[in-house]
């Protein structure tokens, strides 16, 4: 049943739009060729949007540059890459000079790239942005311009403030679709976009997504989006192609993927994914870590990782099989046995059920946040003297309460304070009022001595660690990591000795996963993996022993694929501990993945509040708050024929939190707001649906009993963005 | 709290996490050998490697020698010693020339260097070293103690340098050569100060420094470990930069008599060509030749081990060293 040797072919050509043969992207280094796409080849049609999925290092931004000829020197790309245009004449886009080059970029095929946020001319005014492209190709300004206020009020922003502001004044999820608009100003055919939604929250990227689905209808658009996260992509594709070492290993319907997905790969990613609804205990991380360019295994490049692998699969390499459905093709021999041999998690969803793990917490509190409320001032004004200074709310009035061996979850969009919550617990930031206590102290009042206790502050200090988000800076690149790890035990153990020193660390490198540990040991920061600084970073914060540890997004810049892997770890190792975690994300999946596994808590947080609290299985099934509601919607399901409803929020963008609306902070932004909302701000209190369970709060009226006036005010409607709601 | 079987479970745990692990025990000179072998073997292979340092620090070496040795060997000139204006490469006893005076031009360069260097040294270390203590201090401490060093570096910047010198020169009328050198900087280090703090505030903000932080770690050593080798490349290329500063501005200075004659000085060499013409006659170029050269030489030396030293704090060159080595210990293993 092969098609062709190791390409991939499709049955028609008449609606293909880019067709692609053996195209490759490599790099002469001095270790050899680094083939960073091998002879890859994929017919895109037209109008659909084809989802690209792959792990970082398989290669998938490559075959997004190659599509534009973008590849940057010292890459070389070979192989046909051809456009057929909506006239029917074809374009080779490899033989295209530079001059050709940049019209056909912006003009048939525009791109977003990663991290494209920062591109923005700090100094001009997004107006300016889109007049520069609309002259740099000899379009009419007037009529470019009246193309992008429709663009921009289609990506939900307010069109005339936005072409007045500068880049600085816009949010990352604004700025994101401010660049997707500009991206369509000249009217292409195909959109490219590379990660864009990677460095926003869920919330956002969902938003976008849905956004963009309307878009390529309204516009007639090709769309190839690009991710490592496919969950994410399967909710908006048509098509979804897998890339994996450099290469496609299948292709296929996005519905045939999920249900029938015949690559061991893929059914491994779909298995590692956390979900609102898969089984904890059915969720697995993928063993192994994939290729190296230099050094791709031998016949299928999957066998070292593959439980299904055997001879045939190191000798020799797979040709694509058609599977029963025309357009799905695979790139494995064992296709049939993956099916029946790799279960899918999501298939055994058990969606309802809430049952709830009782965890080993103790009675006592280690910390206990009393009223706390952080503020920042925020001054901008030149000595003081011209324009006020401003107030941000950061964290207002909490209240809370952790256990030994306690997990909380703290979930919210960025800027809704969770981190400056989580900073202020383990005392890293002071609180404009209200106290933290360790173990009864009040840690400010220890540290500036006037406590009475007996508890050095340099004690409770060791005992709140934390681990930072982003890999890149988390370690000192200057040092090996050896002695980063060995400092510290240096300082507070001086009487320990050098070998049991290094033992200790050694040991804690390898139950992390770093082995040998010795090696590991003698690299500097830039020679691991994003997931394996992470990894460091916790085995620096277990040094010591402490009692809590922030994990502040620790997981969030990984791929999805590793995710599940490093929250495993986290929580064998609290076990060992015995420390309690306050994990802050904005997935909600993550969250309860981490908590629900040793019945811990989620805190959903809004605006500086906690709108909901409560045990994490209870809170994901069963949640009060329309916040809540709406993380939850924000959080893909693995069913490609899942919900496919709107948008339930009135306003995609978070208010500033400079001035927090009045009343419940949520109201401009609620689909369920009343008047009543506007003028009253709703308690944090127990629910009463009668189900026992008294540590589920929340902060709604909805939640109120029929009599209370928020039932009888009227429904607020959205006046101020009509374009939201269509 | 947790309870005493608890604890001594969780040490089981711990304990088995460890085991299987018994690092050999160092004794003192394997330390002392890991020491000399990390700072100082390795990082001068690294720093040899590229061509730079290596023609920088023969010239530099050069003049070391020249100061040191070069007295010795050179004899000290004195009036009438050789014929009166010679010019250069015409006899072996004066291989540079002589003056209008008999001095041997070539004695008086090599004897000028001690000196020379001296003032180097004190100018461009006390700069550097201010520089970099404020400049971190007050990046790092924020708060008052900030704003006294910030306004303190403000007006230093401010004042205006060559005035300042002249009048502390006249008051003090320094004689020791490195109390020169740092009259010259006397308020070269503010702008370095400033650049300084504003990297060290950047710095402040990454992660790492905050998990030390977090740590309880010593202030010393966050400065030390964390924030300075970071700065290290822009301070060493300071202090080059400075050194050249403090032999311009002396020489400068020394030509045009504001600093008192106590020593001997490429400056005042080139005082005393200029003051019998030597701008202008082509026969007595040699004259002013010389400490121009030796001037030109010193800088382009200061300026190749200023580029060449931005290697050894590269983390990515240490690693590509330590993996060359590993390879080529197992080859010869081999
Ligand atoms: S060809 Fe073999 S090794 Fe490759 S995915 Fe299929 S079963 Fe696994
Ligand atoms: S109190 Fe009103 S605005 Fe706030 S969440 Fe509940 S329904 Fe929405």
């Amino acid at each position: 049943m092969a098609v062709t040797e190791s390409s991939y072919s499709t049955g028609s050509s008449e609606d293909v739009i880019i067709e692609t043969h053996d195209v490759s992207v490599y790099f002469e280094m001095d270790r050899g060729t680094s083939k960073v796409l091998d002879d890859v080849s994929l017919d895109i049609y037209r109008e659909e949007i084809l989802g690209i999925v792959g792990e970082s290092g398989s290669g998938k931004s490559m075959f997004a540059s190659a599509l534009l000829d973008a590849v940057v020197a010292p890459g070389k790309t070979s192989g046909d890459i051809l456009y057929h245009d909506a006239d029917g004449s074809t374009i080779d886009v490899l033989s295209l000079n530079q001059e050709e080059l940049r019209a056909f970029r912006w003009e048939k095929v525009s791109m977003v790239f990663q991290g494209a946020m920062d591109s923005f001319n700090p100094t001009l005014r997004i107006k300016g942005h889109f007049i520069e492209t609309l002259k740099a190709h000899d379009f009419d300004v007037d009529e470019g311009l009246e193309r992008a206020t429709d663009l921009l009020a289609q990506v939900y922003l307010d069109p005339d403030r936005v072409l007045s502001s500068y880049p600085h004044e816009l949010s990352g999820g604004m700025k994101q679709r401010v660049l997707i608009a500009l991206s369509l100003l000249l009217d292409p055919d195909v959109l490219v976009m590379d990660e864009p939604t990677a460095a926003l929250d869920l919330l956002m990227q969902r938003s976008i997504l849905r956004l963009l689905e309307n878009l390529q209808q309204r516009y007639d658009l090709t769309v190839l989006f690009i991710t490592h996260d496919l969950p994410l992509v399967a909710e908006l594709s048509d098509r979804v192609a897998v890339l994996y070492a450099f290469q496609f290993v299948e292709v296929g319907p996005v519905s045939e993927l999920l249900e029938r997905s015949s690559h061991p790969y893929t059914r491994a990613l779909l298995n590692a994914v956390p979900t609102l609804q898969t089984p904890l205990s059915d969720m697995e991380p993928i063993e192994g870590s994939s290729p190296d360019p230099i050094n791709v295994p031998t016949g299928c490049s999957y066998h070292p990782r593959c439980p299904l692998a055997d001879e045939r699969c190191i000798g020799e390499e797979p040709p694509f099989y058609a599977t029963e459905h025309d357009d799905h093709q695979t790139k494995c021999f064992h296709w049939e046995d993956a099916i029946s041999e790799i279960p899918l998690a999501h298939h055994k969803s058990t969606t309802g059920s809430s049952q709830i793990v009782e965890g080993k917490q103790s009675e006592e509190p280690v910390l206990t946040l009393d009223n706390l409320c952080v503020h920042f001032e925020n001054n901008n004004s030149f000595l003081g003297l011209f324009g006020e200074s401003q107030t941000v709310f950061a964290v207002d009035e909490i209240d809370l309460d952790l256990y030994e061996n306690d997990i909380l979850a703290i979930v919210g969009e960025s800027g809704c304070g969770k981190t400056t919550l989580g900073k202020a617990s383990i005392a890293l930031q002071r609180p404009t009022s209200g106290e933290v206590q360790y173990r009864g102290d009040d840690i400010w009042a220890v540290k500036d001595g006037r406590s009475e206790s007996d508890r050095s502050y340099s004690a409770i200090r060791r005992a709140l660690q934390i681990i930072h988000q982003d890999p890149g800076s988390s370690l000192n690149p200057n040092q090996k990591i050896l002695r980063t790890l060995e400092s510290p035990i240096k300082h507070w153990k001086s009487d320990m000795s050098q070998t049991d020193r290094r033992s200790q660390i050694y040991g804690l490198l390898e139950y992390v996963g770093l082995t040998p540990a010795e090696e590991y040991a003698q690299r500097y920061p830039h020679q691991l993996s994003g997931g394996e600084k992470q990894r460091v970073a916790l085995t620096r914060a277990l040094l010591m022993n402490p009692e809590v540890i922030l994990a502040d997004e620790a997981v969030s810049a990984l791929d999805v694929s590793l995710r599940v892997e490093m929250m495993d770890m986290m929580i064998s190792l609290q076990n060992m501990f015995d420390t309690s975690y306050i994990f802050i994300s904005h997935d909600l999946a993550n969250a309860r993945y981490f908590a629900g596994s040793v019945g811990g808590r989620i805190a959903v947080m809004y605006l500086g509040e906690i709108v909901e609290i409560g045990p994490a299985e209870e809170v994901i099934q069963n949640p009060k708050h329309p916040y809540t509601k709406v993380l939850k919607w924000s959080t893909a399901e693995l069913d490609s024929d899942a919900s496919q409803e709107e948008l339930p929020l009135r306003n995609i963008d978070i208010p500033d939190p400079v001035n927090p609306p009045s009343g419940c902070r949520f109201h401009t932004r609620c689909p369920e707001a009343r008047t009543e909302c506007r003028v009253n701000s709703p308690k944090l209190e127990a629910t009463d649906d009668g189900d026992g369970i008294e540590a589920h709060q929340v902060a709604c009226f909805l939640d109120k009993p029929r009599d209370h006036p928020y039932w009888s005010s009227d429904q607020l409607v959205s006046e101020d963005n009509p374009t939201l709601v269509e | 709290m947790s309870t005493p079987e608890a604890t001594s479970e969780q040490d089981e745990t711990l304990e088995s996490l460890f085991e299987g692990y018994t690092p050999e025990e160092q004794t003192l000179l394997d330390k002392i050998q890991t020491f000399l072998y990390e700072s100082v073997y390795s990082p001068f292979l690294i720093m040899w490697v590229d061509w730079r340092t290596r023609v920088g620090l023969m010239i530099l070496l050069g003049f070391v020698l020249m100061g040191t040795v070069g007295p010795r060997v050179v004899e000290r000139t004195y009036v009438n010693h050789g014929p009166y204006t010679q010019p250069w490469f015409q006899s072996m006893d004066h291989p540079l020339g002589t003056d209008r005076i008999g001095h041997d031009i070539l004695s008086l360069t090599v004897h000028a260097t001690p000196a020379m260097l001296e003032m180097v040294a004190g100018g461009a270390i006390f700069a550097v070293v201010v520089a970099t203590l404020v400049g971190t201090v007050s990046g790092y401490t924020g708060g008052k103690i900030d704003f006294v060093l910030t306004t303190f570096t403000d007006i230093a910047l401010n004042i205006p340098g060559l005035p300042l010198i002249i009048v502390l020169a006249a008051i003090f009328e320094p004689e020791r050569a490195f109390l020169v050198g740092i009259l010259l900087t006397i308020n070269a280090w503010a702008g370095l100060a400033r650049a300084i703090r504003s990297q060290v505030l950047t710095i402040r903000q990454e992660a790492y420094v905050e998990a030390s932080f977090t740590l309880d770690m010593p202030l010393s050593y966050i400065v030390r470990r964390d924030i300075l080798p970071n700065l290290m490349p822009y301070i060493l290329m300071n202090l080059m930069e400075m050194a050249r500063h403090v032999i311009f501005a002396s020489v400068a200075l020394y030509f045009l008599g504001i600093l008192p004659f106590t020593t001997h000085n490429w400056g005042i060499m080139l005082n005393e060509a200029y003051q019998h013409q030597a701008h202008t006659r082509l026969d007595l170029f040699y004259w002013m030749a010389v400490p121009i050269i030796v001037i030109g030489l010193i800088s382009v030396g200061l300026i190749l081990v200023a580029q060449g030293m931005d290697r050894v704090f590269n983390p990515r060159v240490r690693a590509r060293f330590d993996q060359s080595k590993e390879t080529s210990t197992e080859v010869d293993n081999v």
